[in-house]
């Protein structure tokens, strides 16, 4: 018998037609004539179980084409969607828009009503707390000033003590004021004659030390008085230095 | 194309409602990317086209554009996917507007979108080494006046960030509605971001945020962005002027400077309506009495009883000047913002060394610009 009938063609390869052609059976013997009957078996057998793979194959194979082409029917839809849908989702959605924004505006409306309302109210209870104040240190006034009149310890007014406090702080602005227009104008002078003698070392600005205002005399706080007079406009001492100079000497008392 | 544009955008609400029911009917998924009413979703949507076609001819300034939008869709759940269903119904739209649709219009279409989407997946992918959003938690909620509220929220994975750069967020009780907002601090060790908020007449985030969000909710956060923020190579005295909530950011440039240096003179001016309205001011107080170098002065431009500095705090500013050699932040609403620069900027304060942020109520995302609001 060939090669092709021996069992290495046996396996993934399969029987090829050319095997068939090719199969050779060994004569049997003097006392039989014809193949050898075990060889023709072998064949038969393995035949017989690849016709079978093959049907199975096949089944699979078709299988697996109508799913495939069932796949291809369901995906074809991406038909663009028709402009009457495109339409009737459009209106659904405005119409949503809608309710959403009006029920905004509505909240807004109401909020910004009750806020205008709390406002109001806060600001009218200010007003009546302030005038009842008013009301109450003037009347304290009347029953303590006349009588302890002589006497020198809590003698001065609140008005008095007042007036004092608006013109110390009033002091300590302008102080201040005068001393940055100075600080300023050092600044800008400096950064001047920087610029001129190394223009490329002027973008980072000039290295000074971080100059730490002693802000300890106005406790930090909010620098608290109204509208006054000292507030000069910084244009004045802007780049003057002989007004700069001369606020020197008003400014150290401050300091000390 | 710019023509077939035109009558497309000339149609005003047409067009992006065709197109957004176009997309959502033929790729039902991308509807929840969405928020439940899409009416500024709409106003936005060709605000944006028309500024890429009319710079189409101008890569150069579109394409950063198209980078910086691509990688801040990833915190819609935006994916490559996304994007030819996108094209398809844009080209559907365009043609339903146009009577004189032709094949080559629809080529050239096609080309431009492709550039486009290629642009902004790239820019998506190389930012992968974020996360698309950060989830934080909830950690403080304290309400401060009637309508303002100072959230703690700490996210639960590393969020970097500037001192002075605003932050997307959505929660839960909104979905899908992004709004930003200016953490008031610089990046602590823990993490944590503190977040002013101002509940806006009907606005359904901040007044969620305000009134019904509170310790334990989880919040969404999006990438960081804006450009407001200090110039790091400068040691220059620092002028702060803020207006309202515009606080915040100018807050963290103050704790930026504490916390990182270089410690310079720093003066902020606060302007608020009425004195009750100043809703930080313990703290401002503390930053205060702990760092000399800071000084925080309060205005009020309403408020007749108050005894803190009357006016608008541009001009509140300018009384105690002169201020030419600060390097200046202003932040705030629109009119405080312009009336403020305006007037420094005749004081004789350099531009460039001016910068300023508006913050607009309730504007829902970037611009193009990259600009941003609280």
């Amino acid at each position: 018998m060939s090669s092709a009938s021996n069992g290495s063609a046996h396996g993934d390869r399969g029987i090829t037609p050319a095997d068939l052609h090719n199969v050779r059976f060994t004569r049997a013997s003097m006392l039989h004539p014809g193949y050898a009957d075990t060889e023709v078996d072998r064949l038969v057998h393995r035949l017989a179980e690849e016709l079978g793979r093959h049907i199975a194959e096949k089944a699979e194979l078709r299988d697996r084409l109508r799913a495939l082409q069932a796949q291809v029917d369901e995906t074809v839809p991406p038909v663009p969607p028709s402009d009457q849908a495109v339409r009737i989702l459009a209106s659904a959605q405005q119409t949503a828009d809608n309710y959403v924004a009006e029920a905004e505006e509505f909240s807004r409306q109401m909020t910004s009503e009750a806020r205008a309302e709390y406002e109001e109210r806060v600001r009218e209870a200010r007003e009546n707390a302030g005038a009842i104040i008013q009301a109450a240190q003037e009347a304290a006034a009347k029953m303590t000033g006349p009588g302890p009149m002589g006497a020198d310890a809590p003698g001065r007014s609140v008005a008095e003590l007042e007036e004092q406090v608006a013109y110390l702080k009033a002091f300590g602005q302008a102080c201040r004021v005068q001393l940055r227009s100075y600080l300023e104008a050092l600044l800008s002078d400096v950064e001047k004659e920087w610029g001129q003698a190394d223009p490329a070392a002027l973008p980072q600005g000039p290295p000074r030390p971080p100059e730490q205002r002693r802000s300890g005399s106005e406790n930090g706080g909010p620098t608290a008085f109204s509208d006054n007079t000292v507030a000069q406009p910084p244009e004045e001492v802007e780049e003057d230095l002989p007004a700069t100079a001369g606020s020197r000497s008003s400014t150290s008392p401050a300091r000390g | 194309m710019r023509a077939n544009f035109a009558k497309a955008a000339a149609t005003g609400d047409e067009a992006p409602l065709y197109f957004y029911s176009h997309l959502f009917l033929s790729h039902p998924e991308t509807r929840q990317m969405f928020p439940v009413s899409m009416a500024h979703q709409r106003d936005r949507l060709f605000a944006a086209l028309g500024d890429v076609v009319a710079r189409v001819d101008d890569l150069d300034s579109l394409v950063p554009i198209l980078q910086q939008l691509g990688r801040d869709h990833r915190k819609f759940g935006t994916l490559a996917a996304h994007y030819p269903a996108v094209g398809a119904s844009l080209l559907a739209t365009l043609e339903h507007f146009d009577d004189q649709w032709s094949p080559e219009l629809a080529k050239d279409w096609t080309e431009a979108y492709t550039l486009v989407a290629e642009v902004m997946i790239a820019a998506a992918d190389e930012a992968t080494e974020q996360p698309a959003w950060w989830e934080a938690d909830v950690v403080g909620h304290e309400r401060r006046t009637i309508d303002v509220a100072v959230l703690r929220v700490r996210p639960r994975v590393r969020y970097d960030y500037l001192p002075g750069q605003s932050v997307s967020l959505e929660s839960d009780l909104r979905p899908r509605l992004w709004r930003y907002y200016s953490p008031a601090n610089a990046p602590r060790p823990d993490g944590v971001l503190d977040l002013h908020v101002k509940a806006r007449d009907g606005g359904p985030v901040s007044s969620a945020l305000v009134r019904r969000v509170g310790v334990g909710d989880v919040l969404r956060l999006g990438p960081p962005m804006g450009h407001l923020a200090l110039d790091p190579e400068s040691d220059r005295d620092l002028l702060l002027v803020a207006g309202g909530l515009g606080l915040a950011p100018l807050k963290a440039m103050v704790d930026q400077v504490a916390r990182v240096g270089p410690t310079r003179r720093v003066d902020l001016f606060v302007g608020f309506r009425t004195e009750d309205q100043i809703y930080d001011r313990p703290d401002l107080a503390r930053l205060q009495e702990e760092n000399p170098w800071l000084t925080v002065t309060y205005a009020v431009s309403e408020d007749k009883l108050s005894s803190l500095e009357h006016g608008d705090v541009g001009d509140v500013v300018l009384r105690q000047g002169p201020w030419t050699s600060r390097e200046v932040c202003v932040a705030g609403p629109a009119p405080m913002v312009e009336d403020t620069v305006g007037r420094l900027l005749q004081h004789g304060v350099p531009p460039q060394r001016m910068s300023s942020e508006v913050f607009a109520p309730s504007r829902p995302g970037p611009s193009v610009d990259g600009e941003v609001t609280e």
